[in-house]
């Protein structure tokens, strides 16, 4: 049962507007692959093409080798899960998965077979003869995953399923998905805003933006390793400097900081920096560190403006005296220990980062976005493309 | 703040006042079903009786109008709900530039008076050498009934979420299992609803009717013709029938729709 | 438009659809009335004349109406009675309206509501014949009046224009408390409040907050009731007399008595006219549109 999809150059378009720009990608069969972006990035319309709900304006989807051009949605090897997950609200549990096998005329006595065994996977045995209305939430969840896998799907298509769920609850289901996943041995194709649920969870993700994919990695080397700024920005937290190269050694670069004076950096892979080319150094807020005057490397002298307790961490907002940028610095409490006085609003810190864990990528005019509401600030702006489906 | 309450009790009064007025006539007309007077009156009483009962069962001509009346609301019913159902799914499914012309088509049936309907109608089938009669009673009511059904079915339409439609498509079901299986089942509270009125709707129609009946007669033509000619208190007893029935209906159809809009607010 | 439903519904249903919905528009709705306004710019001829040198549109049928000073006065009466109807209807209607909207407690309310829908349901027919029995030479109004020594002797109220209207304005109140009452209710209370915390009184509240927010469905239900009203045959039929001649009624003597449908037809259309007249105008004034009307 090869589960694997394609997208050859696929390219949507509604209008004059383009959803999704010329997109080529290999996803494994069994694999559990997200799709992670802000909304309107496009990330939905791919789910669409892919299930077959939208055809797309140029390209193919090939699912296990198989062109789906002419494959309607009724008939595709694919199941979905719907955000809102779509339950048929006037049938009992047990017709809601068998809905799919009564459709296509499987006999009733195999029909139930099938529903028990997958209410055993779901763990919700004797729910059968309930209304789905009597359900909570996670059980709905865990009928909508029966549903779908009572079609025996190839490939599974998840849309954002758990963002109606409380937040214990969600984190509950990430787990049971993934090991769902593992026992079944499908194809799962996440689409998800939450980093979160797209980095625990998945083999590989894909980071989209504005219609496009930044970086398709597995979720380790996305957030050590970004290959945009968007994916630097939107894949946790950073800070970010707006620099100017001076010249590159290996992956070692010397950046001019204007107000900040000279500081090094790590060139972001694959990353070649001309001299004199306008970059910018991420550091992340947990690499940055109390320092003395005297230690060695990129310092930063900077003012606190807020310190948030956040129970494991402590986050600052600080203020750069040089340049008024603002850096925010997430410190633990084994550094915290020795800093435990010098931590108070409006006290002056200086703070280093050891530039291996740091990432300078040239400005390639990717969406940027706002570090205090992730919102996408500048290149394209949300897409409408989502309404459209 | 006194004015203002007194405009409270002013308000009060005015309602209780209202519904006097809604209901005394009715009252009024029952009562003198039971008055054996020659004319039906409650002034003066005659004495009590349950003659005109006996009366109106004996009218054979109202048996026979009762008869056309159920036969053309049950045509009624039969053309009005499938063609409100496709407006509904029409109106619901297109979006075209054509659509606000589209609609007004499809609301003026109400817009237009009942007798324009009927004489239209009228017009239209003599050219085609159809004549007045049971046949045009049924297409003249329905052609504004259709309307109302639409109405009703839209209602319940638009709460419809459409993820269920693409979730049978996704799980292989064809467009039609999808119809048959998820969409039609939605629709099944506000179908009964529209078929009560439809066919509430046509037994009491009057405008419509006189125009195209013909020779044939239906219950409410000939209860008005009975009160111009040769009227009798056993109008009264049929009108007392007449509107237990339709208190009846009315009180349980109402009760069955609050209780479903009661579900449907608890959350599907 | 087809391919949006196919596209939902399959070819089948999709088919039968555009089928069912084409019937309709066209042979039930269109057609007639087209067939209506041909008719009635054709002259009224004997069958051997159909097709004869004779046989040719005119607006005849349409000159009558300004000839006969009978059929005028019966047309500006039905224009003016039913303005009036619907202005009272509108007047009983709306304090209604409001207390069920924002004054009744829910169970009230809902109370109210189901003692309005019964009569709505009762055929309009019987609604009209009870006022005839009311209102009769020898019905209880009279015996009432004439008992509290109002009056000497009984008054001919079958006789005029007044029964007529009470009849009507009885007959098609719900039309109006209706969609009143719905528009009125979508209100947000806090407004109310807000008007009032500022010193408005119950006048201005009402003339500066409510109706302007009520105005699609005050329109609503003054189209409906003056159609309906316009278009009556039931009311005037029982409750008027020879002299009080509603213009429906001119209408329907073309037909069946007259023997000129041709000239009915010429009648019948002026009244559409009429109504869709009066419709624009209401529309204009209450600056609404046609989807505010379907509710």
């Amino acid at each position: 049962m090869d589960g694997s999809v394609r997208l050859d150059e696929v390219v949507m378009r509604f209008g004059d507007f383009t959803a999704i720009e010329k997109t080529s990608l290999e996803i494994g069969s069994g694999e559990f692959f997200s799709f992670l972006g802000p909304s309107g990035c496009g990330k939905t319309t791919l789910l669409n093409i892919i299930s077959g709900f939208l055809t797309p304006s140029e390209g193919q989807v090939c699912i296990g080798g198989e062109p789906m051009a002419s494959v309607a949605v009724n008939q595709r090897p694919t199941a979905m899960i719907f955000q809102n997950l779509a339950l048929f609200p006037l049938m009992t549990v047990f017709e809601n998965i068998e809905f799919g096998l009564e459709v296509r005329g499987v006999d009733k006595r195999k029909r139930r077979e099938t529903s028990e065994r997958l209410l055993e996977l779901v763990a919700l045995e004797g729910s059968g003869p309930k209304r789905v209305t009597e359900l909570s939430g996670g059980q709905k969840q865990r009928v909508a995953i029966a549903r779908a896998l009572a079609v025996e799907p190839r490939v599974l298509l998840l849309d954002e399923p758990l963002s109606a769920l409380d937040l214990k609850l969600r984190q509950h289901m990430r787990a049971e998905l993934k090991a769902i996943q593992r026992k079944t041995g499908i194809t799962f194709i996440y689409i998800t805003h939450d980093q979160g649920e797209a980095l625990t969870m998945s083999d590989r993700v894909a980071v989209m933006s504005a219609g496009r994919i930044q970086q398709v990695a597995d979720p380790m080397t996305l957030y050590r390793e970004p290959a945009t700024g968007f994916v630097a920005a939107f894949v946790g937290e950073n800070n970010r400097l707006q620099v100017g190269v001076i010249d590159q050694e290996g992956d070692r670069v010397r950046l001019d900081g204007g107000a900040l004076g000279e500081l090094t950096g790590r060139a972001g892979r694959e990353t070649r920096l001309a001299n004199g080319e306008a970059a910018t150094l991420f550091v992340r807020p947990e690499h940055l560190r109390p320092t003395a005057a005297e230690a060695a490397g990129p310092k930063f002298d900077s003012e606190i403006e807020a310190v948030h307790f956040e129970g494991a961490w402590v986050m600052l907002e600080t203020r750069l005296v040089a340049s008024g940028e603002k850096l925010r610095v997430q410190l633990g409490h084994e550094v915290l220990r020795g800093y435990a006085d010098a931590l108070g609003v409006g006290q002056r810190i200086l703070l280093g980062y050891d530039p291996v864990d740091s990432v300078v990528l040239r400005d390639d005019g990717s969406p940027v976005l706002d570090a205090d509401t992730g919102e996408v600030l500048a290149g394209r702006q949300a897409a409408a493309g989502e309404e459209h489906v | 703040m006194s004015s203002q309450r007194f405009l409270a009790l002013g308000l009060r009064f005015y309602v209780v006042l209202f519904f006097v007025y809604l209901f005394l006539p009715l009252l009024i007309m029952a009562a003198a079903t039971f008055n054996d007077s020659r004319f039906p009156t409650v002034t003066p009483w005659d004495g009590t009786t349950l003659r005109w009962f006996g009366e109106l069962a004996a009218d054979r001509g109202m048996w026979q109008a009762l008869g056309n009346s159920l036969i053309v609301a049950t045509g009624v019913l039969l053309i009005a709900v499938p063609i409100g159902v496709a407006t509904a799914l029409f109106l619901n499914t297109v979006s075209s530039r054509a659509k606000p012309f589209l609609y007004a088509l499809i609301l003026s049936p109400l817009l237009t008076p009942g007798v324009i309907i009927g004489i239209s109608t009228l017009i239209f089938w003599r050219q085609l050498g159809v004549s007045g009669g049971i046949f045009l009673t049924v297409l003249g009511q329905a052609t504004f009934i259709a309307a109302y059904v639409m109405l009703m079915v839209t209602a319940r339409l638009q709460r419809f979420d459409r993820t269920l439609e693409r979730a049978a498509l996704d799980l292989g079901a064809s467009q039609w299992q999808m119809f048959r299986r998820i969409l039609l089942p939605y629709l099944k509270p506000a179908l009964y609803s529209a078929a009560v009125i439809a066919f509430l709707q046509s037994f009491e129609n009057y405008n419509t009717t006189l125009f195209v009946v013909g020779y044939d007669t239906t219950l409410t033509v000939y209860i008005a013709s009975q009160v111009r000619t040769g009227l009798t208190p056993a109008v009264n007893a049929l009108g007392l029938i007449l509107i237990l029935i339709t208190v009846l209906l009315a009180v349980v159809y109402e009760l069955k729709r609050r209780r479903e809009a009661a579900e449907l607010v608890k959350g599907v | 438009m087809f391919r949006q439903l196919q596209a939902r519904f399959g070819g089948p249903l999709a088919m039968a659809i555009v089928t069912l919905l084409g019937i309709w528009l066209i042979v039930m709705v269109t057609l007639p009335q087209l067939q209506m306004i041909e008719y009635s710019l054709r002259p009224n001829l004997l069958p051997a004349q159909v097709g004869g040198p004779d046989d040719r549109l005119t607006l005849t049928n349409y000159a009558t109406l300004f000839s006969n000073d009978i059929h005028r006065s019966i047309f500006v009466k039905t224009i003016w009675s039913s303005v009036l109807v619907t202005l009272l209807t509108l007047a009983v209607s709306y304090p209604l309206a409001w207390y069920l909207a924002k004054i009744a407690t829910p169970r009230q309310a809902a109370l109210c509501i189901l003692l309005l829908i019964v009569p709505f349901w009762i055929n309009e027919i019987l609604r009209t014949y009870s006022w005839f029995i009311i209102l009769a030479f020898r019905g209880p109004l009279n015996e009432l009046l004439m008992m509290l020594g109002l009056i000497d002797r009984p008054i001919r109220f079958l006789n005029g224009n007044g029964g007529v209207m009470v009849g009507m304005v009885y007959a098609y109140i719900l039309f109006m408390v209706f969609p009143v009452y719905n528009a009125i209710e979508s209100l947000d209370d806090n407004q109310v409040r807000a008007a009032r915390d500022l010193g408005a009184g119950t006048v201005r509240t009402h003339r500066r907050i409510v109706i302007p927010h009520a105005k699609p469905g005050i329109a609503t239900g003054c189209i409906m009731t003056f159609m309906l009203a316009a278009g009556s045959y039931a009311v005037p039929a029982l409750l008027g007399s020879p002299g009080s001649r509603w213009f429906t009624q001119i209408i329907y003597n073309w037909f069946f008595e007259g023997g000129n449908w041709n000239q009915g037809a010429a009648y019948a259309f002026l009244l559409l006219v009429l109504c869709i007249g009066f419709m624009s105008l209401i529309m204009k004034i209450f600056k609404v549109g046609l989807g505010d009307i379907g509710r």
